[in-house]
């Protein structure tokens, strides 16, 4: 698979949810690091090199758009293609995710495993920043 | 003949002499009563003049007090407001000169902002006023002020003031006594013109309507005050209310976002086959999860279109490349089960002027609805029209029809008709769809109603918008419509 190599952080504080998406993207040939909470993901964003960060909004201890903003603030945004996945469907937090320089914005209730997996070829394939949820 | 003359010329002079007599006491009579008038024209041009200027309750008595004592001469005029609720009367306000300011110095003890009356002290004139609503004469000053100032104190004010006659009168307003005014004479009763009399209570019923008004003012000014306390109380609620519903929404959303996703990995991805009955209960714990979300998701955009923080922000679109992004969206979410033929009925048609974001929810709720009730391999056909002033778009599907008596309940919330119970629950349907669509499309001053050749006819729903003429264009304002509080956007709709 093409997908070989391929690293990913999924950032997700619900166990199950987690898992899932680890499940899921292991079973398509990623490999997949995860972090349960705001610190862990910090940290191992900025330890490790990731090709994509699937990254929830609403976390314990940081949350997405705190690490976002540290990032931002940090200059650590350049190589990092980071997608929010969420389910805080907001304009405004939309918007904001996309002024702190998210590639894209996924909300979780609204997508299929099969549309989750499609939407994450295309933000690793290319440069693309579309929405999947217009 | 000589005693006759000077008999004669006696009587004239003294015919002369009353007469003139006569005359100047009349003269007299009428300067007094001139004067007096114009004591009373002076202090009631004073009273509006203050009425006028304010409608703060301490000036205005204050003001009342004074003109009693300087133009009205007085020696000391008071006013005491009742407090129906203490039951107590208080001083408020006391005229100002050099002599009761050397009174306060060195006789009486009591400060005047503390004298206050109970109701149960009945020996007090004062009480008497409020209680009988008239007016009240004495020559002891200590009528008035027993239950407020020792009797040897009261001895001495009515002393070094030289009060012979005290006054006291009910300021009514609505058969209510708003306040008594007290006031001091060097003069008994008896020694005081009618004139004086009459100016008194001249004066003393328009002090009553100056008080009465800015009484009724301050009223007003607090009970607005309380009004805007209330209704940032009622904000916060709001607010708290709008957290509540988006935290235990987003609760919500994951434990069901798990159980879509592994039932959606159980049916797709299982290490073992699934029995036919299986993936049937799987298949249903899918779409009842899918139902789940979407209701959740429409409930929240119900609360925000509702609470008014939808914001409609307008530009032209073109309604067939609107249809063609729609079907491709359509396509793209149900790719799964492409069993649908879209039919767009291409015609020369002008650009609409609407929202676009809030345009293709609608126009995604009557799709999905289409798809919801028209059987595999049926039709789904957009059609338009314009007359230059409205686009109509309409949405024909080949499905189940609706029965005429039933077109009306369509767009009410929840209001699922009977023959479509069965669709419904094998579909993600909500029941609000149509409720939030109608909603969204009046923001946007259009139109959707819902026509049916009748049951197995299939059903046309019809959206009708304002063109983008120039004339629309150049006037956005007439057409967009700003949010109240925070502006919140709409969930994605489900299909």
């Amino acid at each position: 698979m093409d997908n070989n190599g391929k690293k990913l952080l999924i950032v997700e504080d619900d166990q199950f949810l987690r898992e899932f998406y680890q499940e899921l993207l292991q079973g398509e040939g990623y490999i997949v690091d995860v972090a349960g909470d705001g610190e862990i993901a910090f940290q191992k964003i900025t330890n490790n090199k990731y090709d994509l960060i699937l990254l929830d909004i609403m976390l314990p201890k940081k949350d997405g758009l705190q690490i976002l903003t540290e990032l931002k603030a940090g200059q650590k945004m350049g190589g990092l293609k980071i997608v929010a996945l969420t389910n805080l469907g907001q304009d405004s937090v939309i918007k904001e995710c996309f002024d702190l320089g998210v590639a894209g914005y996924m909300i979780k209730s609204a997508l299929n495993p099969d549309q989750v997996l499609s939407e994450i070829k295309t933000y690793l394939s290319g440069s693309s920043t579309r929405s999947a949820n217009g | 003949m000589t005693t006759v003359l000077p008999v004669f010329l006696l009587i004239i002079f003294i015919v002369v002499v009353t007469l003139v007599v006569v005359v100047t006491k009349n003269i007299r009579g009428k300067i007094s009563q001139l004067s007096y008038q114009n004591r009373l024209f002076k202090a009631l041009r004073e009273l509006d003049i203050v009425a006028f200027s304010t409608t703060n309750i301490e000036l205005l008595t204050q003001a009342i007090v004074d003109v009693v004592h300087n133009q009205l001469g007085y020696t000391v005029a008071v006013i005491a407001f009742p407090d129906y609720e203490k039951r107590i009367i208080k001083r408020m306000a006391i005229s100002r000169s050099k002599e009761t300011e050397e009174a306060f110095k060195n006789l009486i003890s009591v400060k005047f902002s503390d004298q206050i009356l109970s109701f149960a002290e009945d020996r007090n004139l004062l009480n008497k006023v409020l209680v009988q609503r008239k007016s009240f004469y004495t020559t002891n000053l200590f009528d008035v002020q027993v239950g407020v100032l020792p009797e040897e104190i009261s001895k001495k004010i009515q002393q070094f003031f030289n009060m012979k006659g005290i006054f006291v009168y009910p300021l009514v307003s609505r058969d209510k006594v708003i306040g008594i005014l007290e006031y001091t004479s060097i003069k008994k009763r008896e020694d005081l013109s009618p004139f004086e009399f009459t100016i008194m209570q001249e004066f003393v019923s328009e002090a009553g309507r100056a008080l009465e008004n800015a009484l009724l003012y301050q009223d007003l000014k607090y009970t607005s005050r309380k009004l805007e306390v209330a209704n940032i109380k009622l904000k916060e609620l709001d607010h708290l209310k709008d957290d509540f519903v988006s935290i235990a929404s987003h609760e919500l959303r994951t434990p069901m976002t798990a159980i879509r996703s592994y039932a959606w990995m159980a049916l797709h991805k299982s290490d073992a086959p699934l029995s036919d009955k299986l993936q049937r209960y799987l298949v249903r714990v899918l779409i009842s999860t899918e139902r789940l979300i979407n209701l959740v998701n429409d409930m929240l955009n119900i609360s925000r279109i509702e609470s008014g923080k939808i914001e409609i922000n307008l530009s032209p679109i073109d309604p067939i490349s609107l249809i063609r992004d729609i079907i491709d969206e359509v396509y793209y979410s149900k790719s799964t089960e492409k069993k649908f033929q879209f039919v767009v009925l291409e015609k020369p048609t002008p650009k609409i002027f609407a929202d676009p974001d809030k345009l293709r929810q609608a126009l995604l709720n009557l799709v999905g609805n289409s798809i919801k009730f028209t059987p595999v391999d049926g039709k789904i056909i957009f059609d338009f029209f314009s007359d230059g002033k409205i686009v109509d778009i309409s949405v024909k599907d080949t499905g189940t029809g609706i029965p005429k008596e039933d077109l009306g309940k369509l767009f009410h919330k929840f209001s699922r008709l009977d023959s479509s119970y069965a669709a419904v629950s094998t579909s993600g349907g909500t029941g609000l769809g149509l409720y939030i669509s109608k909603n969204l499309i009046e923001l946007m001053h259009g139109k959707i109603w819902a026509s049916s050749e009748g049951v197995g006819k299939g059903t046309t729903m019809t959206i009708s918008l304002p063109v983008a003429s120039p004339d629309t264009i150049a006037h956005p304002e007439n057409y967009i419509v700003k949010a109240k509080g925070e502006v919140k956007g709409l969930e994605p709709v489900a299909i």
